[in-house]
């Protein structure tokens, strides 16, 4: 026991001693906040920071701003503990305060930090008093109703203060409140119905929303197809038409076929129709023609142009022709008989331009009115479509080049009355001079067809025109027969093929072109020719051709290279015009 | 023609007749209410105008809390220089008690001295915002608006005191309101004021005039909300 004692009295001792050790001034205060209830005092609090051991204590000193006069706190209990009251004599506002608090023990002291204050903007009013709230019934039904005054010190009656008040309600287990609006310095009384049944309300509207939205989800799963089509229609599969399943599946793979085959395509008979029915040709006055023996060589070269115009007019070209007439002159190869009738053969296709009325069926003696004519000696136009003429252009070695192989075999041949043939009469055939003469028959038969040249020829105005003529038949002597289109009175007369058609070319084989019939073979004739190759071509085509003159062929050259034959038996004869 | 004559003359005559008779000064077609112009009570017209004034005191106070934010960080700091305020010669209730001990035509002198002694201060304080890059415009335009809101808070308060005096409320006595003289910004060491420092006067002189302009509403036209 006495040990204990003394252990106690010792540690007391121990204690005391330490605490004695460990005084130190005091802690510096701090002034934690002021503030003015009604704007016409003020109170400040300061927190200690320490006394440091000892008693210690605390002191406020305050100065006005720009004032050097330093005054103490004049009530230090009013507002209790650390804490500084200023009454109204003491409060000014609109005045800076500069307070700090003074900590002071037996070891020193310590200076809290300035604080600078304005009481204007430290006025925080006092609770409103007498707050009560209380249930009313009414017709309308319950609400509350919240009353209360305002805090006593806080006057407003002068104006000095303006007040406003805010309600603010929440449940019992709510954690937040609900806030209204700020009310302004107003009654004293204020009304707040409450409606308890808002929420139920609003559950009300959920559960309802909820299940329209239901029934409208249930509705377009029922109709989701026709909903689908509706906004998704359905994109058409391809077809191919006249195509079915069924009957691959059937395994007839013909009457697959056969549905797949479009009528009426490639074009067939009409197609041939309408190429047989336009051969053109055409009358190029401007195409100057001399043909003397020694021009006629330089004619034949210049008119070995390479810009050769023979734009879809086939090679009916005048200069070609012309090339054709030049070739024909230098051979010098001429029948000599007095009559040279050119006949051509069927097969050659003879792009005749129809003749003109010319009624009589010689053209007369040719006179040479003029020099050589610009025009083309054996073709013609002339837009007489009442006549029904057809030129046999024989194979006259003397300038009549056109179809030259068809010349060969000049025969007289009467022809009948429809018929119209050229002939050359009187035509002096001349060694190495067939300018003349050519230009004589030329001129005859420019006389008999053309247009603007020289003397007129009996009886036939020639008139430079575009008609279309078609291969009507091959006569038994081997001659092609013509007659233009536009003629009414196309029949088939006397036919020795009855029914041919001579438009199509069977084939091309060594310089010789075969002209095919259409309907049978019988009345396939050849063709074929030994010119030189100098002289240019006219490029062989078939009377379904436009434009087609006679085939020429020269060795040198074979039409292979440059004829080409289409599927359909038709040449085109854009291709053989010669390149220069 | 001639019938026009006589009708044109009697117009030119009554035209300039009016036009002799007539007066320069405004005065009201109206003085009462029930003849069906709408007439502002005094009430109304201190209400208009402590609503001006508690506008301007909220823009200058959001002014000047944009200035402490942005350029004097720390509170409180210590070292702060106070040039005096340029409206401290103005004698002015510091309390509630001074102020309901001044006579109406004395406090109204305090409000019209304190709002005229702004006029040009204002106008600087927003000049030179308005060439400083520091401020936005938003502030700018505030400092615009706060001087003109002051200007027409001081034609307010004349108007009041006019219609005061019309309604005898005020003596004869007040002489501050030819008195009030425009005041320069230049603090006891001839230094211009800063822009804070003119925002932290008038911030106060701004809750001053509203607090003066309640407290003389509320004293002349006492009503339940006072």
């Amino acid at each position: 026991m006495l040990k204990i004692q003394l252990c106690i009295t010792g540690i007391n001792y121990i204690l005391t001693y330490i605490k004695t050790l460990c005084v130190s001034p005091p802690g510096k205060p701090r002034l934690t906040s002021c503030r003015s209830p009604e704007k016409e005092t003020f109170t400040c609090w300061w927190e200690p920071g320490g006394d440091g051991g000892l008693p210690t204590t605390y002191a406020l000193y305050y100065h006005l701003e720009n004032s050097e006069t330093v005054y103490e706190c004049p009530d230090y209990r009013t507002a209790g503990e650390n804490s500084c009251f200023f009454n109204k004599n003491d409060t000014s506002l609109w005045v800076n305060y500069n307070i700090t608090v003074v900590a002071t023990n037996a070891l020193g002291k310590n200076i809290s930090d300035p604080v600078e204050v304005d009481v204007v903007y430290i006025v925080q009013p006092n609770t409103p008093e007498n707050v009560t709230a209380v249930v009313v019934h009414d017709e309308q039904g319950p609400f509350v109703r919240v009353s209360w005054e305002k805090p006593r010190t806080a006057d407003t009656r002068s104006g000095w203060i303006t007040l406003l008040y805010q309600l603010r309600v929440k449940q019992e287990k709510d954690k937040e409140w609900e806030v209204g609006l700020k009310k302004k310095r107003k009654c004293l009384i204020i009304s707040y119905i409450y409606i308890p049944r808002e929420r139920s309300l609003w559950i009300m509207i959920t559960i309802f929303s909820v299940f329209i939205v239901l029934i409208l989800t249930w509705t377009l799963n029922v109709k989701r197809n026709s909903v689908k089509l509706c906004l998704l229609p359905p994109v058409p599969g391809p077809k191919i038409k006249g195509f079915e399943k069924q009957l691959l599946k059937s395994g007839k793979s013909e009457e697959v076929f056969n549905t797949l085959v479009i009528q009426g395509f490639p074009p067939t008979t009409d197609y041939d129709e309408l190429l047989v029915e336009y051969l053109e040709v055409y009358d190029n006055e401007e195409q100057e023609l001399v043909l003397d023996g020694k021009d006629l060589s330089e004619d034949c070269m210049k008119s070995k142009s390479p810009s050769d115009s023979d734009s879809g007019r086939g090679s009916c070209d005048s200069r070609t022709l012309l090339l054709e007439k030049c070739m024909e002159g230098r051979e010098g190869s001429g029948s000599g008989s007095d009559q040279h009738q050119y006949s051509q053969h069927g097969e050659t296709s003879w792009a005749s331009t129809e003749s003109s009325e010319s009624q009589g069926p010689e053209p007369g003696s040719p006179e040479s009115a003029d020099g050589c004519g610009k025009t083309w000696p054996v073709v013609f136009s002339s837009p007489q479509p009442q006549t029904h003429h057809h030129y046999q252009v024989g194979a006259a070695k003397p300038a009549y080049h056109s179809v030259p192989e068809i010349l060969n075999h000049s025969s007289p041949h009467t022809t009948p009355s429809n018929y119209h043939q050229l002939h050359h009469q009187d035509i002096p055939q001349q060694e190495g001079r067939f300018s003349k003469p050519a230009c004589r028959h030329s001129q005859s038969y420019n006389q008999f067809n053309l247009d603007g040249v020289g003397t007129p020829a009996p009886g036939v105005p020639p008139s430079p025109s575009l008609e279309y003529v078609e291969v009507q038949r091959v006569n038994p002597e081997n001659m092609l027969l013509l007659r233009p289109l536009s003629d009414p009175n196309r029949e088939p007369e006397g036919l020795d093929c009855a029914g041919e058609d001579y438009s199509k070319v069977k084939e091309v084989t060594n310089n010789i072109l075969l002209l095919q019939r259409d309907t049978s073979h019988q009345c396939v004739d050849y063709y074929s020719q030994d010119l030189d190759n100098q002289a240019d071509q006219c490029t062989t085509q078939q009377p379904p051709h436009p434009c087609k003159p006679a085939v020429h062929q020269s060795n040198s050259r074979m039409p292979h290279e440059g004829m080409r034959v289409m599927g359909n038996g038709y040449v085109d004869s854009t291709v053989l015009m010669p390149s220069y | 023609m001639s019938s026009f004559l006589p009708a044109v003359a009697v117009l030119l005559v009554a035209l300039l007749c009016l036009d002799l008779h007539s007066r320069v000064a405004s005065a009201p077609i109206c003085t009462h209410g029930p003849s069906g112009c709408h007439v502002l009570s005094l009430a109304d017209l201190f209400d208009r105008v402590i609503q001006h004034s508690a506008r301007m005191h909220s823009l200058s106070n959001d002014l000047h809390s944009e200035f402490e934010q942005y350029f004097l960080p720390s509170k409180n700091h210590i070292g702060k220089i106070y040039h005096k305020c340029h409206t401290s010669s103005i004698l002015t209730p510091n309390g509630k008690e001074n102020a309901q001990k001044l006579a109406r035509e004395e406090l109204t002198e305090v409000i019209l001295k304190l709002l005229m002694a702004w006029r040009d201060p204002l106008f600087q304080l927003h000049q030179s915002m308005a060439h400083q890059q520091d401020f936005n415009s938003f502030s700018s335009n505030k400092a615009l608006e706060m001087g003109d809101m002051a200007h027409e808070l001081r034609k307010g308060v004349e108007k009041v005191a006019e219609r005061m005096r019309v309604l005898g409320m005020l003596g004869n006595s007040v002489t501050g309101l030819s008195a009030a003289e425009a005041m320069l910004p230049i603090s006891d060491s001839g230094e211009a004021m800063s822009n804070y420092e003119l925002l932290y006067c008038f911030r106060r002189d701004s809750n001053k005039v509203q607090n003066y302009l309640k407290i003389l509403k509320c004293r002349i036209v006492p009503e339940h909300d006072c």
